[in-house]
């Protein structure tokens, strides 16, 4: 067994040492210890109070013994469904954790570091995550282009498939400024759920002064009811490596982090051995193919908090601070990771990129429906017949993607609602729209990281609302008074256990609140969040007037 | 200054790194804040100091927000106002209702409640569960840790951080269960704390209080403030002393004061009950067949001007060295530093505040 020191001098010289250190701490004790603390403060010159009240922001930093053995459930919103809470109660010792991102299999159960999935009654198994299905719509794909292919995770098996040529004649051929200018003109768009423009966001890193610059590829993904960066990186990690070896070649940037949510164990090691092939092919670390470029890539391991998937919250949780959002501007183009110049991008916004550079900013275009440019995964889960990740043209109609591709609803059920951007979206009733920015925020939702989750006309909506905005409460940073004391209000008031009786009041007071967090909320999550309560309110009137009338 | 904004309509110069807040502040806008105290970094957590600002999609906190050339800004309109009354009554759900605050807890204890009272916040709407878990177990004699008032607005937090460079204090959990914590959760004197006292003064609910002044709470009387200087070392810290008619009831750091800009120490902050203790000599005392007894002034200054004189006498007036308390008032050591200059001609004398 590793001694404390053997610990600290294994990860102290590390760039971005403090969660490394933590889970090697973690992993050696089974929870964080008082001593481990002391330790780690010590060591990395973090004030211990500091230390405390940081590690006890994540929530599968376990401080009792023996914690990291307990089993964690998922419990959201589609687990839900399919009977998390039984689940929870026959597992000993379990408690819950919020959407572990595999709303396409059985429920997830996190036990040390083994990924089991299960339903109630049902034995445990430790199974790969299910690959999307064949392209039903029978639409050219680009990130999915190649990934059903055997052996694609691996170096020579993405070799096969076109691996690395686009990085080769980056680095052989072009100049930065030719990889930027094929960005541009590709009208590629972060696929994390901001959207802002790759081309803009990497010329900005680009061209800002400060070194050296970092590349982190957000794999956080912690928005219930998305599982689309776990099967991208799965099944095609070099394609996430590529990408972020063109971003660096493209801004100067040196250093490289993918920040990788907790709940991805089997995910970490993927990508570790990926970067190793790579390395050693050349095709990483220093003097990449030969060239004067070199590029390190380095996997942190979140340890459990939703907000840390917000780009600021996640430079501060790399850090080693508290993950706090940061106040904007200064962005992190300018002002990212240790106050230098960043690029962060999601996932699938960097494993496009390979594809767009081997074929060419107008191919990618055109994948888009009409006016729209290229395509995004949607992670479709709930109350369809074939859930699953589904890469579709931007702009296709909503309907379209729930009834031919996913087979439309349980025999005997309709759709009741849709939720759009996994929670943060609200609910969607109307069906009749298509899946891009444009028709969605004009229809007072968003498409955001594209996870979309069903719900049949068997389904409470205000029960399935009242779990929605527990999470956001679960989840809430704590930083800025609107989403901190807003999210427990409006889901107390969703639950029935507080709030007022008279049902014009109750409108009122979740309405005053849901429009003062969405106008001041510090963050993405705060401004969000009241989108749930807000369709709701708009959508299901009978349900909350029979909320009301029942109970409150 | 050759950047310009527009505020509520008027124009306003400003330099170069000042936010939207410190332009309206000087402009006598009353913006209204809870998380704000100008010697930190802003936070932007409350967003009672939102303001519209032109062609921004929603209203910006203007303690984060630089202000920029041709910047227009509206810091009071009907919507914003509404956002401050909506937060103001979320923020005072949070604690439990009708609870008086005795502005001895500390300086910057009453501004929730006078938040409360402008935005008429009564705590009728939005109740629910509170936040706050007071730490009534803490043994230690200086600081009331009543966190059923905390709004976690983490001045105190900062203020350790940042002003004192302690470290002591840190934020525990996430969201409603956000609490002010120590490492590991434990008492303050278990802590990195020196007992400053910043906390307590920049607490604007009074969660944080001053507890050997809040041992005056039930002394009748208005508390008046009179401007003094810290006697207990040389670093001349600008305080206000606070009493009730003549009673002393406690002391606080000025903003204001050049030298120490709202910071005080543990001795400044918390120990000054000795001035009416029942222990203080009130006659002075001569040593007689080797005991202090009581004696008149005329006695007394007579034993004590024979001693100066014999001792000047034998070994010459250098041989005279004196020191002040810092536990006198201000004019004795200027007293006694004449006394020992003028009288003796020497210029051997100390104070035990030159530390």
């Amino acid at each position: 067994m590793p001694t404390d020191q053997d610990l600290l001098e294994r990860w102290k010289d590390e760039p971005a040492p403090l969660l490394p250190l933590l889970h090697a701490f973690h992993e050696r004790d089974s929870y964080l210890s008082d001593d481990a603390l002391r330790v780690v403060s010590k060591g990395l010159r973090i004030p211990l109070a500091d230390l405390y009240g940081t590690v006890t922001f994540y929530h599968h930093f376990s401080r009792v013994e023996g914690g990291r053995g307990r089993p964690r459930v998922c419990d959201g919103p589609i687990c839900k469904l399919k009977g998390a809470d039984t689940l929870l109660a026959e597992l000993d010792g379990a408690t819950a954790m919020p959407c572990a991102g595999r709303c396409d299999d059985p429920i997830p159960v996190l036990v040390e570091d083994r990924y089991m999935v299960g339903t109630p009654g049902s034995e445990l198994a430790e199974t790969p995550a299910p690959m999307p299905t064949p392209n039903p719509g029978e639409r050219e794909e680009c990130c999915f282009a190649h990934i059903r292919a055997e052996g694609r995770a691996t170096l020579a098996g993405y070799r096969d498939t076109g691996g690395y040529r686009a990085l080769a004649r980056a680095v052989q051929e072009q100049t930065p400024g030719d990889v930027l200018d094929v960005v541009d003109a590709s009208g590629l768009a972060g696929r994390g759920g901001a959207g802002f423009p790759t081309g803009r966001k990497w010329r900005a890193v680009a061209d800002a002064p400060g070194e050296p610059k970092t590349i982190v590829c957000n794999a956080d993904e912690g928005e219930p009811g998305c599982f689309k960066d776990r099967v991208l990186m799965d099944y095609d990690p070099h394609a996430v490596l590529e990408g972020m070896a063109l971003a660096a070649y493209a801004t100067g940037a040196t250093r490289g982090f993918i920040y990788l949510r907790y709940e991805y164990p089997h995910t970490q090691a993927i990508l570790e051995r990926a970067i190793a092939e790579a390395t050693e092919a050349g095709l990483l670390g220093q003097g990449i193919l030969g060239t004067g470029f070199s590029f390190l890539i380095y996997v942190r391991r979140g340890a459990g908090a939703y907000i840390c998937g917000e780009e600021t919250s996640l430079l501060n949780s790399l850090e080693g601070k508290h993950p706090f959002p940061r106040n904007r501007p200064p962005y992190p183009v300018t002002h990212g990771y240790e106050d230098l110049p960043t690029a962060v991008n999601n996932v699938e916004t960097l494993a496009s990129v390979p594809q767009i550079l081997d074929r060419g900013a107008d191919w990618y275009r055109s994948l888009g429906e009409g006016e729209h440019a290229g395509t995004k995964i949607i992670s479709l889960s709930g109350d369809v017949l074939r859930p699953g990740n589904y890469e579709v043209p931007i702009g296709l109609p909503l309907e379209t993607l729930l009834f031919e591709w996913a087979g439309g609803p349980p025999p005997g059920r309709s759709i009741q609602a849709v939720t759009m951007a996994g929670l943060s979206g609200g609910f969607v009733r109307d069906l009749d729209v298509t899946l891009d920015e444009p028709c969605l925020r004009g229809r007072g939702s968003f498409l955001g990281a594209g996870g979309i989750m069903v719900f049949d006309d068997s389904r409470d909506m205000i029960e399935v609302a009242r779990q929605a905005m527990s999470f956001f409460a679960h989840e809430s940073c704590g930083k800025c008074f609107p989403c901190r004391i807003g999210t427990q209000r409006l889901t107390e008031r969703l639950a029935g256990e507080a709030g007022p009786r008279n049902a014009d009041v109750w409108r009122a007071e979740v309405h005053d609140i849901g429009h003062t967090m969405a106008a001041v909320s510090a963050c993405g999550l705060g401004i969000a969040a009241p989108l749930i309560t807000e369709s709701l309110l708009r959508d299901f009137p009978d349900a909350v007037n029979a909320h009301l009338e029942n109970g409150r | 200054m050759s950047a310009k904004l527009t505020l509520d309509g008027r124009e306003v110069l400003f330099e170069e790194g000042e936010t939207i807040y410190e332009i309206a502040r000087r402009s006598k806008k009353d913006v209204p804040t809870l998380c704000y105290d100008d010697r930190l970094d802003p936070l932007g957590a409350c967003r009672l100091c939102v303001v519209e600002l032109e062609g921004a999609r929603n209203p910006v906190a203007s303690c984060t927000t630089m202000a920029t050339d041709g910047m227009v800004v509206r810091t009071s309109t009907e919507a914003i106002e509404k956002h401050r009354k909506t937060l103001t009554e979320l923020v005072v759900s949070e604690n439990p209702r009708g609870v008086e605050i005795d502005p001895l807890r500390g300086m910057a204890s009453q501004e929730l409640a006078l938040l409360a009272v402008r935005y008429e916040a009564d705590g009728s709407r939005f109740e629910g569960a509170t936040s706050g878990r007071s730490r009534k177990d803490d043994p230690n004699p200086m600081i009331l840790r009543d966190y059923d008032q905390c709004i976690s607005c983490y001045r105190c937090v900062r203020v350790c951080a940042e002003q004192e460079g302690d470290y002591a204090i840190s934020v525990e959990n996430r969201g409603f269960q956000t609490r002010i914590t120590t490492e590991f959760a434990g008492f303050l004197e278990d802590s990195a704390c020196t007992f400053c006292g910043q906390c307590v003064q920049t607490c604007p609910t009074g969660a944080l209080g001053d507890l050997r002044a809040l041992q005056n709470a039930d002394v009748p009387g208005e508390i008046e403030k009179t401007r003094s200087i810290c006697p207990y070392c040389g670093v001349g810290c600008s305080v206000d002393i606070l009493s009730k008619d003549d009673k002393l009831v406690g002391v606080q750091p000025a903003m204001d004061g050049p030298a120490n800009e709202g910071a005080l120490c543990v001795k400044g902050q918390f120990a000054w009950e000795w001035v009416q203790h029942d222990d203080r000599l009130k006659t002075p005392l001569v040593r007689k067949d080797g005991e202090l007894v009581p004696a008149s002034w005329d006695e007394a200054f007579e034993r004590a001007a024979e001693g100066f004189r014999g001792v000047e006498a034998k070994h010459g007036r250098h041989a005279i060295y004196a020191v002040a308390s810092g536990r006198a008032p201000h004019e004795s050591a200027y007293s006694v530093q004449k006394f020992v200059r003028a009288g003796f001609g020497t210029n051997y004398i100390d104070n035990c505040s030159r530390a």
